[in-house]
C-alpha cells in the first residue's frame, strides 16, 4: 500500500479500537498478553480446567482457600481475623464466589490468526496484494533482501518475544492501554523501548551510508 | 465480564480482524514508515499514536466508570525488556501483533519475525521461572 491514513484518521481508529476492546472483553488490551498464553499453552490449559471445576463447585474452592489459610496462619489467628469481619470459620458454607473467567488460549490464538486475516483482507481490498520476499526498499537498503535480511529478522523477533514478556508488555499494552490510565509502568516502558527504537534507527542509518 | 468460550472466539476474531485492517491502512505494518518514524523523518506515525492515546485517555478518564484494572507493575524488567524489545522493533519494524499482519498481507520474510517472536516468548517464560521469580501482576 502506498496511500496511508492522515494521522488524526489514524489517531481517532486506533484509539477507538483500544476503548472498543474494554467494552468487548471486560479488560484492557494486550498483544504480547495473548502471546504468552499461547505459547504457553499448556499451563493455560491446566489453569483453565482448574478454573473451571472450582467454578462447578464453589464450596470446593472455598474449603481449600480455608485449608491454606488454616495451614498457613494457624487456626487462633485465621479465627481472630475471621471473627473481626463477622465471620466464622465454617468449613461447609455453600457460598456462591465468582471465579474470574479468563480468556480461553484458543480465543488469544483466534485473536492472533484474525490479525493476520485483517492484513490479509486489507491489502486485497485496496488492490495490493502480491507475495513479497522483501520488507520494502528501505529495509532492502539496511539489510539487503537475502538470507542475511532473514537472519535479521528471526533475531529482532527473538528480542521482541523475549523482551516484550520481560518488560511486561508491548505497544498496545504498555503503549496505547497503560499510557492512557497513566500506569507509571506503562509510561516508563513506553519512553524506553521507543527511546532504544530510536537509537538503533539512528545507527542502523549511519552504518548503511 | 463472563464470556462463553464461543463470545471470546467471536468477539476476539471481529475484533483481531479489524485491528489488523486498520493497522494495515495506518502504515505501522511497513517497515518503511515505521523506520521514518523512529528517525523522526515524518511525523504522520507519532502523532497518529499520541493521538490515539490521548483519544482513548479522554474515554478512559472522563467518560467510562468501572474499568478494569490496568494490572502493569514496575518491577526489575520493566527497563531492560523494553530496551531488547525497543532493539528488536527496530530492527524487524514489528511488535508482537504487527508481524502477524505484514505476515497476512503478504509480507513472506515476516515468517522469521514470527518464529523469532514465538521463541523469545518461550525463551523468556523458561528463564523467568528459573532466575526473575519477580511479580509481574499476572499469572503468564
Amino acid at each position: 500500500m502506498t496511500e496511508y491514513w492522515s494521522w488524526w484518521q489514524g489517531a481517532l481508529a486506533l484509539g477507538g479500537l483500544t476503548v472498543v476492546f474494554v467494552l468487548m472483553l471486560g479488560r484492557m488490551l494486550g498483544v504480547s498478553g495473548s502471546w504468552a498464553s499461547i505459547v504457553g499453552w499448556r499451563e493455560a490449559r491446566r489453569r483453565e480446567n482448574t478454573a473451571a471445576a472450582f467454578h462447578a463447585q464453589p464450596a470446593v474452592m472455598q474449603n481449600a482457600l480455608l485449608a491454606a489459610t488454616l495451614a498457613e496462619f494457624g487456626e487462633q489467628q485465621t479465627a481472630q481475623a475471621m471473627a473481626g469481619q463477622g465471620l466464622t470459620p465454617s468449613v461447609s458454607a455453600p457460598k456462591r464466589i465468582q471465579a474470574a473467567s479468563g480468556l480461553r488460549w484458543t480465543a488469544q490464538l483466534t485473536f492472533l490468526l484474525a490479525m493476520m486475516l485483517g492484513g490479509f483482507l486489507a491489502t486485497i481490498a485496496s488492490g495490493h496484494f502480491e507475495v513479497r520476499f522483501d520488507l520494502g526498499s528501505v529495509h532492502a537498503r539496511l539489510f539487503g533482501s537475502d538470507w542475511r535480511a532473514w537472519i535479521t529478522l528471526l533475531v529482532g523477533g527473538a528480542l521482541v518475544g523475549f523482551g516484550t514478556q520481560m518488560g511486561g508488555g508491548c505497544t498496545s499494552g504498555h503503549g496505547l492501554s497503560g499510557t492512557s490510565r497513566l500506569a507509571p509502568a506503562s509510561l516508563l516502558a513506553t519512553a524506553t523501548f521507543f527511546g532504544s527504537a530510536v537509537v538503533i534507527s539512528f545507527i542502523l542509518e549511519g552504518y548503511a551510508k | 465480564m463472563n464470556l462463553t468460550s464461543f463470545q471470546q472466539h467471536l468477539r476476539l476474531g471481529l475484533f483481531g480482524m479489524i485491528m489488523g485492517i486498520v493497522l494495515s491502512y495506518i502504515g505501522f505494518t511497513d517497515f518503511g514508515e515505521v523506520h521514518k518514524m523512529f528517525l523522526f523523518a515524518d511525523l504522520r506515525l507519532l502523532l497518529t499514536f499520541a493521538g490515539a492515546v490521548l483519544f482513548a485517555m479522554l474515554f478512559f478518564n472522563f467518560l467510562m466508570e468501572g474499568l478494569p484494572p490496568a494490572k502493569k507493575l514496575l518491577h526489575p524488567g520493566t527497563i531492560p525488556g523494553s530496551i531488547l524489545f525497543g532493539i528488536g522493533w527496530a530492527i524487524t519494524g514489528s511488535c508482537p501483533g504487527i508481524a502477524l499482519v505484514q505476515f497476512g498481507q503478504g509480507q513472506a520474510p515476516t515468517v522469521f519475525t514470527i518464529f523469532g517472536i514465538f521463541f523469545g516468548v518461550w525463551l523468556y517464560r523458561q528463564t523467568h521461572r528459573r532466575f526473575f521469580r519477580w511479580d509481574a501482576g499476572s499469572c503468564n
